[in-house]
């Protein structure tokens, strides 16, 4: 990745964290009062960038290194601004301990009759609660979506808490900030208004509970490339009735007419109906994003796939032969599982510098000290990675110990919550 | 991680805060301040009954001020100062625009309204 890339959300984060800090750093104030506000800026900073990275918008995606970095960084400014935030208060609290303990208490009492401190415990609680819940992976999806806005509650009652305290200007421009980005998340994604309509043109299924879905534009579509992925939601058809949320879905062949198919694999509630879609169901179709796979030096390759982590080297193949000496070990279960492998080994026989690997690996976790290369096998390899995060941990991990250095592993995981 | 950082973190937060609340309730409280010779002594009950904008009396540092008469030249909205009337209000003091505190002229301009000192509850 392009060193501007790397940086630039670090670069963002500390912009937004440096910011009010400076222009709110108090003067003349006791060592602990002074490090309380400071915190209480900082946060805020720090849950505004988590804010604006959790934005889709394919132009900043692309600044800032992909979504699966944005909703790193997003997961991790979030959960920092609320740290820092829980030590606000009790730097406050040291401060008027040092004058009288009680007076520590005085401050943070929730019993006082008092707006400021109502408010800002009220923003502590919904964060708490929004934390707690976006923790909870065993929510359905679309509960732990709402519920997961508590943490955007808590942003704006936070913002409130800084407008009841009288600091009108820094409370005014956050909350018109938080709001904006709040708004446009929900407006251009949630609500689907960047996303561009589009219609099932065929439903084939290439595994037991795994179906290949070619998409249609209705109007102009998007120029996507072979190693991307697309958020989708469907609709309505004849005789089915999508649940019309926005999932990730990897390409697995770019079409002419920019058609495009994706692999969908029954995982949850809204994909297992998803296996039943029929042609002519309506979708829309938010992206493309990503680069795994479009920057790929010229140096030979080692692709892992485990189970529908196959679709973004299938598209690849699909759309040109490879130029490196590429191995490519395909992981499944059993072979009802074994999605386009005929199709994989035709591409195989036909591609000199393609070789394919298949493991039916059985419900046990697969054996990779035996699966992968040997550690001189490795020199100079790149290695691409996509499948279910369990199995890109233990890959990578056994990867680097054969020698691999993390820069030349590259992996892609769909884990957006 | 970031579960285990969450529940934490999240726990010592609430130690931290139901110590203190334990720490006030087993302690006397110390708002009250020195009286000087001859200063009435003012109970937070006649404190409150002065909440008015034209009859508005606060608690600063253990003295009570009258300062009704100086509330229209304050410089912020009445909104962020009325609501202290009446009240225990030395937070507030001490945390005007930016967290900073008022300054050395303010507190001796208040000492011009100071009418007495705050003592305990009967």
């Amino acid at each position: 990745m392009h060193p501007w890339r790397l940086l630039s959300i670090p670069l963002l984060v500390g912009l937004f964290v440096a910011l009010p800090v400076y222009w709110a750093y108090p003067d003349e104030l006791s060592s602990w009062r002074a490090v309380g506000i400071v915190l209480g800026w900082a946060g805020s900073g720090l849950l505004l960038a988590s804010l604006l990275l959790m934005l889709r918008e394919v132009r900043l995606a692309s600044w800032l290194g992909g979504i699966e970095r944005m909703t790193w960084w997003h997961h991790w400014t979030g959960l920092a601004g609320y740290l820092v935030l829980l030590l606000h208060p009790l730097a406050l609290a040291a401060a008027a301990w040092s004058e009288s303990p009680p007076l520590a208490w005085q401050l943070l009492s929730p019993f006082a009759q008092n707006w400021p401190v109502w408010v800002g415990w009220a923003a502590l609680l919904l964060l708490m609660g929004g934390l707690c819940t976006t923790f909870a992976s065993r929510l359905r999806y679309t509960l732990w979506r709402w519920l997961h806005g508590l943490l955007g509650l808590g942003t704006l009652a936070g913002f409130g808490h800084v407008l009841l305290l009288g600091i009108d200007a820094g409370a005014v421009f956050a909350i018109l900030a938080a709001l904006l980005m709040l708004v446009w998340r929900l407006i251009r994604v949630d609500a689907g208004a960047a996303a561009k309509p589009y219609v099932v043109r065929s439903v084939r299924r290439v595994a037991e509970a795994m179906v290949e879905i070619a998409l249609t534009p209705l109007v102009r579509g998007m120029p996507a490339e072979a190693g991307q992925f697309v958020l989708v939601a469907f609709f309505r058809g004849a005789h089915y009735r999508g649940c019309g949320e926005y999932h990730p879905f990897t390409i697995s062949a770019i079409d002419s007419d920019q058609q495009f198919r994706i692999g969908v694999k029954a995982l949850g509630d809204c994909t297992r109906r998803m296996q039943g879609l029929e042609p002519g169901v309506e979708a829309r179709v938010q992206g493309p994003y990503g680069n795994f796979l479009l920057e790929r030096p010229p140096k030979p390759q080692l692709w892992i796939a485990g189970g529908i982590g196959i679709t973004p080297f299938l598209a690849c193949l699909r759309s040109a032969p490879v130029e490196q000496a590429t191995r490519l070990l395909y992981l499944y279960r059993g072979d009802a599982d074994a999605a386009f492998r005929d199709e994989l080994e035709a591409l195989a026989a036909t591609n000199d510098g393609l070789s394919l690997e298949t493991h039916a690996t059985g419900a046990a976790a697969p054996d990779l000290a035996a699966i992968l290369p040997d550690a001189h096998e490795l020199t100079g390899h790149e290695c691409y990675l996509c499948g279910p995060p369990g199995l890109l941990d233990a890959a990578g991990r056994l990867l680097q110990s054969r020698g691999v250095p993390s820069s030349q592993i590259h992996s892609e995981r769909f884990d957006f919550r | 991680m970031t579960r285990t950082l969450f529940i934490c973190s999240t726990l010592a937060f609430w130690i931290v805060v139901s110590g203190l609340g334990m720490i006030s309730l087993f302690r006397m409280p110390e708002k009250q301040g020195t009286a000087a010779p001859g200063e009435k002594i003012i109970t937070p009950a006649e404190l409150a009954g002065h909440a008015t904008p034209e009859d508005c009396w606060m608690a600063i540092r253990g003295a009570v001020h009258d300062v009704s008469a100086y509330l229209p030249e304050h410089p912020s909205r009445p909104d962020i100062v009325l609501p202290w009337c009446g009240k225990e209000a030395t937070e507030a003091y001490e945390t005007k625009m930016k967290g900073r505190p008022h300054s050395p002229y303010a507190d001796e301009m208040l000492e011009k309204y100071r009418i007495g000192t705050l003592g305990k509850a009967p």
